[in-house]
C-alpha cells in the first residue's frame, strides 16, 4: 500500500498555496477603495479579507472616478455576474463604461491598481473574460484564486505586461499576500 | 427492520465490496493517479446519462439525498417514506435550496385505488401582513422582499412532510430523519455548485447571519472540496425526531424562529407558527394529446402555466419544427409572454382571491392566444386574458421524484425561495429561513398582494403525467419563473422530439417573459445554434446569452415510466448536482 501512496504523492499536483511571482517591487498604501468590476459577490470577500488583514479600505460596489479622492490604492474585484448587475440595476455595457472611467482616473492620478479574481473557475466566461482583459493591463499587481487561472489567461496577460501575479489555492490564503503588499517596510 | 448499514442489496454496498478486491483496488488507484496527472479525460458531467431501474427509483438534487431515499426504498419503505427521507437529507446536503425553514408542493399517486392527491405546504404570510409591507418610500424594496425579516413566511415544510408521512407513509418521523442527522454530523464534501452559490449569496449571509454563520467557513464561503458539517442542524433534527414537528411549531424551535425573524424586522409571531395548516387538495388536471398532467393548484402556478403552454403548442406541428429550431423557440417564447401576462393579472392565493383556473387552462383561451402569434415577427404587446365573471371559480422550489416497487409515486418541489433563503438562521438551529414572501407582487392592488395568512403565488409545478391513465412521467424543477418554461420544454423534448429522460433534461434551454405587456429578451443557453439565433433576431427578438448549462434555467429531475418494458428511466440535471439511483 505504501508504494501506491508514494506514487500518488509523486504524481499529485501541488495542493498548497503557491506564489508564482514574488512581486517584491510593488507596494500599496492605505486607505484603499474596493470596488467591483462586474458586480460579482466576491467584492464582499475582498472587503472581509481587508478587514481581517487590518487594512483600511472603503467598499463601494459601484464607485465612480470621484470616489477615488482620499484613497491611495484602487482594488478592483474582477468577475461579471448577471445577477449582481441586475441587483445593481445596471447592464454589462454600463458597468464596462464605469470601470473604464475608473481605470482612466486612477491612471491619471497615479493611484496604483490591485486586481483580485477570487471567484475561481466558476467566475470566468465571456463577460468576465472581457472585463479581465480590460482591467489587467492597468494593474500594478494581480492576485487570483488558482483555479480561475486554469487556462493561463491571467499568466499570459501578466507576462505580456510585466505585471506580478500571485496565485493562491483558496480565497482565505489571499490574506497573507495582501498584508504583505501593504507592509510599510516594503520597497516602494 | 434492518439498519441502513446492513443494506445487503444497496448498490453502494456492492461497490464497497468490489473495491476491497486487490485487483480493483490497484486499478482504482492507477486510474486516480492517471486522472490527477491529466492522462485520462475527466468525465463530462453534462453527458446525458439515464438511470435505470425496475423496482424503484429516486432522483434528487444531490447524490447523498438520492442515497437516503434509495436506502428507505430498500428497507421496504414506500415512495412517500423515501421522498421524505430524501427531503430531510436535502435540507442538509443542499441547504441553500430547501429545508425546514421553507415550503412546497407534493403530488402523490397511490397505486392502490389509483388515487392522485396534492399536499400544499406553501409558506403563509403572518397574520400582521399588509399590502404595503414591502414598500420603502412608496416603492417596492428588493431588500425588504429578499433579505429582511419581513420576507419570511411561516414555514410549511415540517408540517407538510409530517402530514404526508402520517397520511400516506409507513415509517416514523425518526426513521425518515435518520440519514439526514448522520450527514449533518459527519459532513460531506462541498461541490463546485455549493461553493459557487455560497459565494454568490455571501453578502446576504454576512448581513443576516454574520461571519460566524454555520453556512460560512470561518467567515468565508466554502470552497469545492471543503467538508461541510452542520451539528446544530443535526441537533434540531434530533429534537424533531424525538418530539415531533410540534417542537418546530410550538416548542423551543418555534421561539427561536420568531425571535430571529422579529430581530430582523419581521412580523412572524409564535401564534403564526402555531396556526400553520397544511392543505390536501385535489390535483389540477390538464390534457396534451393523449397525456393527462396532474399537478398542484394555485398558488402553485407552475403546473397551470405548463398546461397553458402545452395547450397553445398543441395547435402546431412541433415535431416538424424540431428542437432548437427558430420556429419552435419563437412560438414558445411568444406563448410564454402571454402566460406571464395572465400570471400577473390573475394569479393569487385561491383561498383569498378568485382565480379563473378553468378558463386559464381551457383550450378556447389557448386557441385564441395561439391564433394571435405570428410566424414572421414578434407581436410586441402581450395583454392578459379577460374572462367573463361567470367563468370565475374559487379553487384553490429543489425537486425530487420517487417511484416505488408498488407503483406509488411522489413528485415533490420545495423551496426556501432564493438561494440561502433570507440568509437568516435562527440561533443554534442550523437551518435557513425562507424569503418566500418576496413572491408577493410589487403592486398593492394585485391579486397576489401581501395580506394576512395569504400564501404567495409560486412557480413550482411538480407533476405526474399519465398516458392513457397509466403513469408515464414524473417531473419537476426549481428555477423560479423559469420553472414552467423548463418543464414545458422537457415534456416536449420527450413527447414530440423523442428524447430519452436525461437527454431531454440536458438539452439546451431558453426562456422569455413579458412585463406589463412588453416583451423581454430570450435568455438562451449558448449551445443553441447561431443560425437559429440570427433568425430569431430577424423576427424582432432581443437575445441574452447564458452559459452552456446555466443554473438560471433550473435543475430538473424526472423519471420516465416505461410500463411496456417494466423499466424506470431516470434523469437528473447536471446544471446542479442532480443524481439518481434505481434498483
Amino acid at each position: 500500500m505504501k508504494k501506491y501512496l508514494i506514487l500518488c504523492l509523486l504524481l499529485s499536483p501541488v495542493v498548497f498555496s503557491s506564489l508564482l511571482g514574488t512581486a517584491e517591487d510593488v507596494r500599496f498604501d492605505q486607505p484603499a477603495l474596493i470596488t467591483s468590476a462586474g458586480q460579482a459577490a466576491e467584492v464582499h470577500l475582498a472587503n472581509v479579507l481587508f478587514k481581517r488583514a487590518g487594512l483600511t479600505a472603503t467598499l463601494n460596489k459601484t464607485a465612480e472616478a470621484a470616489d477615488l479622492e482620499g484613497h491611495k490604492t484602487l482594488i478592483l474585484v474582477l468577475g461579471v455576474s448577471l445577477k449582481g448587475l441586475g441587483a445593481a440595476g445596471i447592464d454589462a455595457g454600463h458597468e464596462k463604461k464605469r470601470v473604464e472611467s475608473l481605470l482612466l482616473a486612477a491612471d491619471e492620478q497615479s493611484i496604483p491598481i490591485l486586481c483580485l479574481h477570487l471567484g475561481g473557475e466558476a467566475r470566468r466566461g465571456d463577460l468576465s473574460d472581457q472585463m479581465i482583459k480590460t482591467c489587467l493591463p492597468h494593474a500594478a499587481a494581480v492576485l487570483v484564486v488558482k483555479d480561475g487561472n486554469k487556462d493561463g489567461l491571467f499568466t499570459a496577460i501578466c507576462r505580456n505586461h510585466n505585471i506580478p501575479l500571485i496565485e493562491v489555492e483558496k480565497t482565505v490564503y489571499a490574506l497573507e499576500p495582501l498584508k504583505n503588499y501593504f507592509r510599510q517596510d516594503r520597497r516602494p | 427492520m434492518k439498519s441502513p448499514d446492513s443494506l445487503s442489496g444497496h448498490p453502494f454496498h456492492n461497490l464497497r465490496l468490489r473495491i476491497r478486491l486487490p485487483f480493483f483496488r490497484t486499478l482504482g488507484l492507477l486510474a486516480a493517479v492517471l486522472l490527477q496527472a491529466g492522462a485520462l479525460p475527466a468525465e463530462d458531467p453534462h453527458q446525458p446519462r439515464n438511470i435505470e431501474g425496475r423496482r424503484g427509483m429516486v432522483v434528487a438534487a444531490h447524490p447523498l439525498a438520492a442515497e437516503a431515499g434509495m436506502a428507505m426504498l430498500q428497507l421496504g419503505g414506500n415512495a412517500v417514506d423515501a421522498a421524505l427521507a430524501t427531503a430531510f437529507a436535502l435540507n442538509v446536503v443542499e441547504p441553500f435550496a430547501s429545508g425546514l425553514g421553507g415550503g412546497g408542493f407534493m403530488v402523490i399517486h397511490l397505486a392502490e385505488g389509483n388515487k392522485t392527491t396534492v399536499i400544499n405546504f406553501r409558506e403563509k404570510a403572518p397574520q400582521a401582513s399588509f399590502p404595503e409591507m414591502f414598500l420603502e418610500e412608496g416603492k417596492p424594496s428588493r431588500r425588504l422582499q429578499t433579505a429582511h425579516g419581513l420576507s419570511v413566511g411561516v414555514p410549511g415544510a415540517p408540517a407538510g412532510w409530517d402530514y404526508a408521512l402520517k397520511t400516506y407513509g409507513t415509517r416514523t418521523l425518526k426513521d425518515v430523519i435518520e440519514k439526514a442527522i448522520r450527514y449533518a454530523e459527519e459532513g460531506f464534501t462541498v461541490s463546485p455548485t455549493f461553493s459557487r452559490i455560497n459565494k454568490d449569496e455571501y453578502e446576504k449571509l454576512l448581513l443576516n447571519s454574520g461571519e460566524e454563520s454555520v453556512y460560512l467557513n470561518n467567515g468565508f464561503p466554502y470552497e469545492p472540496g471543503d467538508t461541510f458539517r452542520n451539528p446544530e442542524l443535526a441537533e434540531t433534527l434530533r429534537i424533531m425526531a424525538d418530539g415531533g414537528v410540534e417542537e418546530f411549531y410550538t416548542g423551543l424551535i418555534a421561539e427561536k424562529i420568531a425571535s430571529a425573524v422579529r430581530g430582523h424586522g419581521g412580523l412572524l409571531t409564535l401564534s403564526d407558527l402555531a396556526a400553520y395548516n397544511v392543505r390536501e387538495e385535489p390535483p389540477l388536471y390538464g390534457q396534451y394529446k393523449n397525456l393527462t398532467i396532474a399537478t398542484c393548484q394555485p398558488p402553485g402556478a407552475g403546473g397551470l402555466h405548463v398546461i397553458q403552454l402545452l395547450n397553445m403548442l398543441e395547435s402546431r406541428d412541433v415535431k416538424k419544427w424540431g428542437p432548437n429550431s427558430t420556429e419552435y423557440i419563437h412560438f414558445f417564447s411568444e406563448a410564454l409572454r402571454f402566460v406571464f401576462a395572465d400570471r400577473a393579472r390573475w394569479m393569487g392565493d385561491p383561498q383569498e382571491v378568485t382565480v379563473p383556473v378553468k378558463a386559464l387552462i381551457g383550450k378556447k383561451h389557448a386557441a385564441a392566444v395561439a391564433g394571435r402569434i405570428q410566424p414572421d415577427r414578434i407581436l410586441g404587446s402581450y395583454p392578459p386574458a379577460d374572462f367573463p365573471e361567470t367563468e370565475h371559480e374559487k379553487t384553490s422550489t429543489t425537486h425530487l421524484c420517487v417511484v416505488d416497487r408498488w407503483g406509488n409515486i411522489v413528485s415533490l418541489t420545495q423551496s426556501i425561495e432564493s438561494f440561502f433563503g433570507s440568509g437568516i438562521v435562527p440561533e443554534g438551529t442550523g437551518f435557513l429561513l425562507n424569503n418566500q414572501l418576496g413572491d408577493f407582487a410589487d403592486s398593492t392592488c394585485s391579486p397576489n398582494a401581501p395580506g394576512p395568512n395569504r400564501r404567495p403565488v409560486s412557480s413550482m409545478g411538480p407533476m405526474i403525467v399519465f398516458q392513457d391513465k397509466t403513469p408515464f412521467l414524473v417531473l419537476g424543477s426549481p428555477g423560479g419563473t423559469r420553472i414552467f418554461s423548463t418543464l414545458g420544454q422537457i415534456l416536449i423534448n420527450v413527447v414530440e422530439f423523442g428524447m430519452n429522460m436525461d437527454e431531454a433534461i440536458e438539452a439546451p434551454r431558453f426562456f422569455s417573459y413579458s412585463v406589463e405587456g412588453a416583451p423581454r429578451p430570450i435568455h438562451y443557453e449558448s449551445r443553441i445554434p447561431s443560425e437559429a439565433l440570427d433568425r430569431l433576431m430577424a423576427l424582432g427578438h432581443s437575445l441574452e446569452k447564458r452559459s452552456p448549462y446555466d443554473r438560471y434555467f433550473g435543475g430538473a429531475q424526472g423519471i420516465l415510466i416505461r410500463a411496456d418494458k417494466n423499466l424506470l428511466i431516470g434523469g437528473a440535471d447536471s446544471r446542479r448536482d442532480g443524481h439518481g439511483l434505481g434498483y
